[in-house]
């Protein structure tokens, strides 16, 4: 930055960051030798062989393939809801004048403090007493009401630099409200709603509490991680395939938008004005 | 954006069927259009259904619930206060007040202070540190029933398990069930928690160096400061709102923290790793005690409400 870089920093940062990816690099390899070479640990060099064995067997051994589409399913869903009806209320809530609007707004987004321990009792008596346990609307619906606190702030907090003279010039070339909203407004907050969207996908995807009480057979790759990576349960290479195929949609996602990921969670949990 | 905005409102106005007509033709006749107060009601009644569905009522019930004495399926007795009064002496919900408190303060200050602290150094080098921050933040994107399933075959009890085998290097034969023993579970718990977290406050902290304007380092330079001088008078201030937001980041979601004590010790071992929002899943939904459930649940929002004042008050102020 000013002056000379000292080598010794690149290299204290260099080794913690090599330590860091250790897990990591430890499930990859459990993944890819066979369980005989490893009863000692993955890292041992003394019997080097490779297989993809536990690849080809963990889609019998568990249904992987069926909790990879029951997730992928949920998450989009649930990430296309929010995308579709965030921008629509942020937009209303900060063009439009009608009655209880800042009491409302208020509520929304303080909510972003709840945590999602306080859904987990009401919302089991009413999906018992509805007869959603195990439909995958049990978990929609809370992913993407529980969406709102944080997303319609965050989209809100974006059209606060939109130009007003713009919604003028629409109003009197004739745009009603929804026309504004739809043909000025919503193409210009594009960036805002694509922000709320990867959080949201991160969100569905990783959640863990909800689908686990609330589904019963297609249950979601977090939660049969879960079900298959009790401590006694001798498979280390199928149940590192799983935690592969669980995680590397969403860290892919993650690495390629950290910069709007890293924007999005200051607002998600409202540490940003 | 301007140049979008702009291009987005000719075509709205010029192309667009409804409404361009009105430009061309002023004398035409005006179509019905949705007054403002109803356009508003239709956008936003969707968000406010499914808030009230998965907030209001929730927040409501539980609260409610919380007074009530509700066993299973049978019929719920009102109890007042008893459901508080019961868990204040309940020597297992007492003991998960101290777990969670040694969870929050231990996973936030490992968390924070590691990641202001690399977030320091990478910023005297940040083009040669890009991997290397980028090998640290991928931890975070890892979801946490995955990163909990990492550490339990890290922390094997026998041979297999690496850190074993590290200490094994020193005292051969070394062999201990890290997430058995519970005077050593919690602690693993909190280190697999850091080992997650610390992506977001260096991330948080160097972009907060990195906003340092330019002018300001290079003057500090030509005023003779050393680097340590630059990092002790401006960068290290400059970072501090940075490790404020980090801060809070941590606090609410270790407070909320579910997910990894679930997967690494489900409370275990004899309840030694159970926090409040953890105690609060175990009694309501393994023991069906839902009344006792959500009187924890209370004390978790409380806890989680007061940590949040700030925030909240910023937010409402922010609300115009």
């Amino acid at each position: 930055m000013i002056g000379r870089v000292p080598n010794w920093i690149v290299w204290v940062v260099g080794v913690i960051a090599c330590i860091w990816v250790i897990p990591i690099i430890g499930i990859v390899v459990t993944s890819v030798r066979p369980p005989a070479d490893v009863t000692l640990g993955w890292w041992r060099l003394d019997n080097i062989r490779f297989t993809l064995d536990a690849w080809m067997r963990v889609w019998d051994e568990y249904p992987l393939a069926n909790a990879f589409w029951t997730t992928l399913w949920i998450t989009l869903i649930g990430t296309s809801a929010t995308m579709l009806l965030t921008p629509a209320a942020a937009y209303a809530f900060h063009f439009l004048k009608f009655p209880f609007r800042r009491t409302i707004l208020v509520i929304i987004i303080n909510a972003f403090v709840l945590p999602v321990q306080v859904v987990v009792i009401p919302l089991f008596q009413l999906w018992r007493d509805t007869g959603l346990i195990d439909n995958i609307l049990a978990v929609l619906i809370p992913y993407v009401g529980l969406s709102f606190a944080w997303s319609i702030f965050l989209v809100k907090n974006f059209m606060e630099d939109f130009p007003k003279e713009l919604i003028e010039a629409a109003r009197i070339d004739g745009c009603g409200p929804l026309a504004t909203f739809w043909f000025v407004v919503l193409p210009n907050s594009l960036a805002a709603v694509f922000a709320v969207g990867i959080l949201q996908f991160l969100w569905c995807w990783n959640s863990l509490l909800l689908p686990m009480l609330y589904l019963r057979t297609n249950i979601p790759l977090p939660v049969l991680l879960t079900r298959v990576s009790g401590t006694y349960d001798l498979n280390w290479d199928l149940r590192s395939v799983a935690a592969i195929v669980t995680t590397i949609v969403p860290l892919i996602v993650f690495l390629v938008f950290q910069r709007q990921f890293a924007a999005g969670s200051q607002t998600r949990t409202g540490a940003k004005e | 954006m301007s140049i979008s905005a702009a291009d987005a409102a000719a075509r709205s106005s010029q192309e667009s069927s409804p409404v361009g007509g009105g430009r061309r033709k002023p004398i035409a006749v005006r179509r019905r259009r949705l007054g403002e107060v109803p356009a508003a009601w239709l956008l936003i009644i969707p968000v406010l259904i499914l808030f009230a569905i998965t907030v209001i009522y929730p927040l409501v019930e539980t609260i409610r619930l919380s007074f009530f004495d509700i066993k299973g399926l049978g019929k719920p007795k009102f109890i007042g206060t008893g459901n508080y009064i019961k868990l204040f002496t309940d020597p297992a919900f007492r003991n998960t007040l101290w777990t969670t408190l040694m969870f929050t303060l231990g996973t936030t200050t490992i968390t924070v202070s590691l990641g202001w602290f690399l977030a320091m150094l990478c910023s005297f080098a940040p083009q040669r540190t890009l991997v290397f921050r980028v090998m640290i933040f991928a931890a975070f994107g890892i979801s946490e029933a995955v990163s909990g399933y990492m550490w339990i075959s890290m922390l094997r009890p026998d041979q297999a398990g690496l850190l074993n085998s590290v200490i094994g290097l020193f005292s051969p034969g070394f062999a201990h069930p890290w997430l058995g023993d519970p005077n050593t579970a919690l602690w693993m718990i909190i280190v697999a928690a850091s080992w997650s977290g610390v992506g977001l406050p260096l991330m948080l902290c160097f972009a907060a160096v990195q906003g340092i304007p330019r002018t300001v380092l290079e003057a500090a330079y030509m005023d003779g400061a050393k680097p340590f001088a630059i990092m002790r008078f401006i960068m290290v201030p400059l970072s501090m709102p940075g490790v404020r937001v980090a801060i809070f980041i941590n606090l609410l979601g270790a407070l909320r923290a579910f997910d990894i004590i679930y997967v690494l010790t489900g409370g275990g071992p004899v309840r030694s790793t159970e926090t409040v929002g953890y105690f609060m899943y175990r009694e309501s939904m393994t023991q069906f005690k839902l009344g006792y459930g959500a009187a924890a649940t209370v004390i978790l929002l409380v806890a989680v409400m007061v940590v949040s004042i700030p925030a909240i008050i910023q937010r409402t102020a922010g609300a115009k």
